[in-house]
């Protein structure tokens, strides 16, 4: 072999060897994302605590009022009379217990036949659950071993109905209902706080602040803040917002403390936007006789917009998949109804996925991957319009 | 005298972010005071002791379990991430096109932005029984796929640092040695790895400095069980673990237990503060350099 060949083969190996890593990666994600997906659908056996009966598509199918028609046919199967079932259906409050206590769905390959309306109960009793693979492989001898009144179905944890129930003991009706609304709670809060202080904080430093020990013990001070743990904000938080000023567990001090987290996050991005503003557009409007205000607020600032915009969303993107500070501030893994304030008891999308994944019951794991789908799904929603706005409104000076 | 509103309104906007560090302080301090003054507890014991149970009968506050089994998983982490994140570095600065460049760090910035307790959850229920398929004695929950699992959280930030650093290394120097015949290979290690060196190192303190921070990658998948030892098969507990079981659990607000995390988390911020002063002090050095 010449040296020639010798550097080539050298070199060859060294592309591989940096390439690889990158690949790696991607292949993580990839797996990730399909062990995540593959946990939110699985094989089950399942003992109906009433009825133990499945309705064909024809049967509960109707265009308008296809759940009333289901819940009359189980209600009819689980030995209920006629009169009960009106007057269950006509009470609000009795169809809302219902709704949280039974998940009514379509359900896929329910005893060997392809689609089948299910109505499932908190009190139905889950004998066996098999992964996708395990389970579809030995999906023959599953059915053969049934007892009388068990029902072996492909459960889709990821149906629509999860977003509409309320948390549960049971997996089978464990819904997403309480952490999706407290997540959107906690943003819409951490959005409210977050962007006016970071933005502000921002233009102070970029149009005001001279360079005096102040301005840079503010820059230094941001600096490490962005590399505190997020834990040490939840002990502040603890500390600050729900014991000093006897805030509680409520959605206002999880606010508080995620947009103290975000702050820095939002003010650096914030500063690198309104730095990227030519001079020369100040220079024109103080040409025009416009006072400092006036040029941060109507020059710099809505020059500036997208890129903060893009920047704050991604902060926020942050907030929403943090878990460890709001545990330390007391977001509750079974709250006793909706969030409807920021005085509200909460929980949201990762510390419902936490207790989740610390259950017992290992059943709980499918849900906590609906779950960690819905979360992904919502991060990938806000990295998506990010991307977007950086795209559509990328500027260059 | 509107200006100056609007000057002072906006001052203090930049001054909270001053606020928030100094009440991490203050509380930090105060508790962790706090917790020394107590007669059970001896600074030296803190220090040197090597049994940790403030949540038992028996209460002993030496933290050098939590301290191990923090250095433990951030050890394995930085064995997987650092090699991998600097080699992935080199590849988006010197191989790729800036379109492919572009597209991978994307991808990469998803991997860095997937929430931690996603990251446990599969450190738990994936990488665990997988590799317990062919290393026996691994515990349901270990040392060893939290380890690994951090690793690939913190190769984005490593890979996107680094790989900044060495895209700054003027082109001049690139053409220089090849101007002496120096093949791509001995340009990357021998020009373009010394040239980003500090701002390699910077990026993987920084990465460090994450990982020791890392809170439900370890909580989930790690457990939390203070002992002492660097078996990574073995269940542990690192100091972020503990302040989660601390602060869950039900110990009184002001008890002893409590009041332990405190010091706990003093311990932590003070290692991550000075990870990140390292780093940004590294940083600067490096910008300095060539601009």
């Amino acid at each position: 072999m010449t040296a020639a060949s010798a550097r080539r083969a050298r070199g060859r190996l060294f592309y591989a060897a940096v390439l690889t890593p990158t690949l790696l990666a991607l292949a993580v994600l990839a797996a990730l994302v399909l062990d995540v997906l593959g946990d939110s659908v699985s094989w089950q056996v399942v003992e109906p605590a009433g009825s133990g009966s499945s309705f064909s598509v024809a049967e509960g199918f109707r265009f308008t009022g296809t759940w009333e028609r289901v819940v009359r046919l189980e209600l009819a199967a689980r030995g209920e009379s006629a009169e009960e079932v009106e007057a269950l259906l006509a009470n609000s409050e009795e169809r809302r217990i219902f709704a949280a206590r039974n998940r009514v769905e379509l359900m896929w390959a329910v005893d060997g036949q392809p689609l089948r309306w299910v109505v499932t109960s908190s009190r139905d009793k889950l004998i066996s659950d098999h992964a996708l693979v395990a389970g579809t492989r030995e999906r023959k001898a599953l059915l053969a071993e049934l007892r009388p009144g068990q029902h072996l179905y492909l459960n889709q944890w990821l149906d629509g109905s999860i977003f509409g129930r309320n948390t549960s003991r049971s997996p089978l009706v464990a819904g997403l209902a309480p952490a999706l609304l407290g997540s959107l709670w906690v943003m819409a809060l951490v959005i409210l706080i977050a962007v006016p202080l970071g933005a502000a904080a921002a233009i102070y430093l970029e149009e005001y602040s001279q360079d005096t020990w102040a301005a840079r013990a503010i820059e230094v001070n941001l600096r490490n803040l962005a590399g505190v743990p997020s834990i040490v904000y939840g002990i502040l938080g603890l500390a600050v917002f729900v014991r000093f000023m006897r805030l509680g567990p409520v959605v206002l001090a999880a606010a508080l403390t995620l947009a103290l987290l975000v702050v820095p996050v939002v003010v650096i991005a914030a500063r690198e936007a309104i730095r990227a503003v030519p001079d020369s557009m100040r220079q024109a409007a103080y040409g025009l006789g416009a006072t400092k205000s006036q040029v941060a607020f109507r020059v710099v600032l809505p020059a500036a917009l997208s890129s903060i915009v893009t920047g704050v969303i991604l902060a926020v993107a942050r907030a929403v998949g943090e878990t460890a500070p709001l545990l330390l501030i007391g977001a509750a893994a079974f709250v006793p109804g909706l969030p409807s304030s920021p005085m509200s008891q909460y929980t949201v999308l990762p510390v419902q996925i936490y207790s989740w994944v610390g259950e017992n019951n290992p059943e709980f794991a499918h849900v906590a991957s609906a779950g960690i789908v819905v979360l992904l799904c919502v991060l990938a929603l806000l990295y998506g319009v990010a991307f977007w706005l950086r795209r559509k409104f990328e500027r260059r000076w | 005298m509107r200006e100056r509103l609007v000057a002072v309104a906006l001052g203090a906007a930049a001054w909270v972010t001053v606020l928030t560090t100094i009440a991490v302080v203050a509380v930090l301090a105060r508790e962790t005071f706090a917790f020394f003054t107590d007669p059970l507890v001896s600074v030296v014991e803190f220090f040197t002791g090597d049994r940790w149970t403030p949540l038992f009968l028996d209460k002993h506050f030496g933290i050098s379990p939590l301290l191990a089994g923090t250095f433990l998983v951030t050890a394995i982490a930085m064995l997987v991430g650092v090699p991998l994140g600097i080699a992935s570095a080199i590849y988006l600065s010197e191989y790729a096109t800036p379109p492919v460049r572009r597209r991978v760090k994307g991808v990469l910035e998803l991997l860095a932005g997937i929430p931690t307790v996603v990251l446990g959850y599969f450190a738990l229920l994936f990488v665990t029984p997988w590799l317990q398929t062919f290393i026996p004695g691994l515990k349901l929950f270990n040392a060893l796929s939290a380890g690994l699992v951090m690793g690939f959280m913190i190769l984005p930030i490593i890979s996107s640092l680094a790989s900044d650093a060495m895209i700054s290394v003027p082109n001049s120097l690139r053409e220089a040695g090849y101007g002496l015949g120096a093949s791509k290979l001995d340009v990357v290690i021998k020009i373009v790895l010394p040239a980003a060196f500090s701002g390699i190192v910077a990026a993987v303190i920084l990465a460090f400095a994450r990982a020791v921070g890392e809170t439900m990658i370890v909580t989930l998948a790690a457990g939390q069980r203070p002992i002492l030892t660097l078996d990574p098969r073995e269940t542990i507990a690192t100091m972020t673990s503990f302040i989660v079981q601390a602060a869950t659990g039900d110990q009184p607000a002001g008890s002893l237990a409590a009041r332990s995390l405190y010091a706990v988390a003093s311990v932590l911020f003070v290692i991550t503060l000075l990870l990140n002063l390292v780093s940004q002090a590294l940083v600067r050095r490096f910008r300095e350099r060539y601009e």
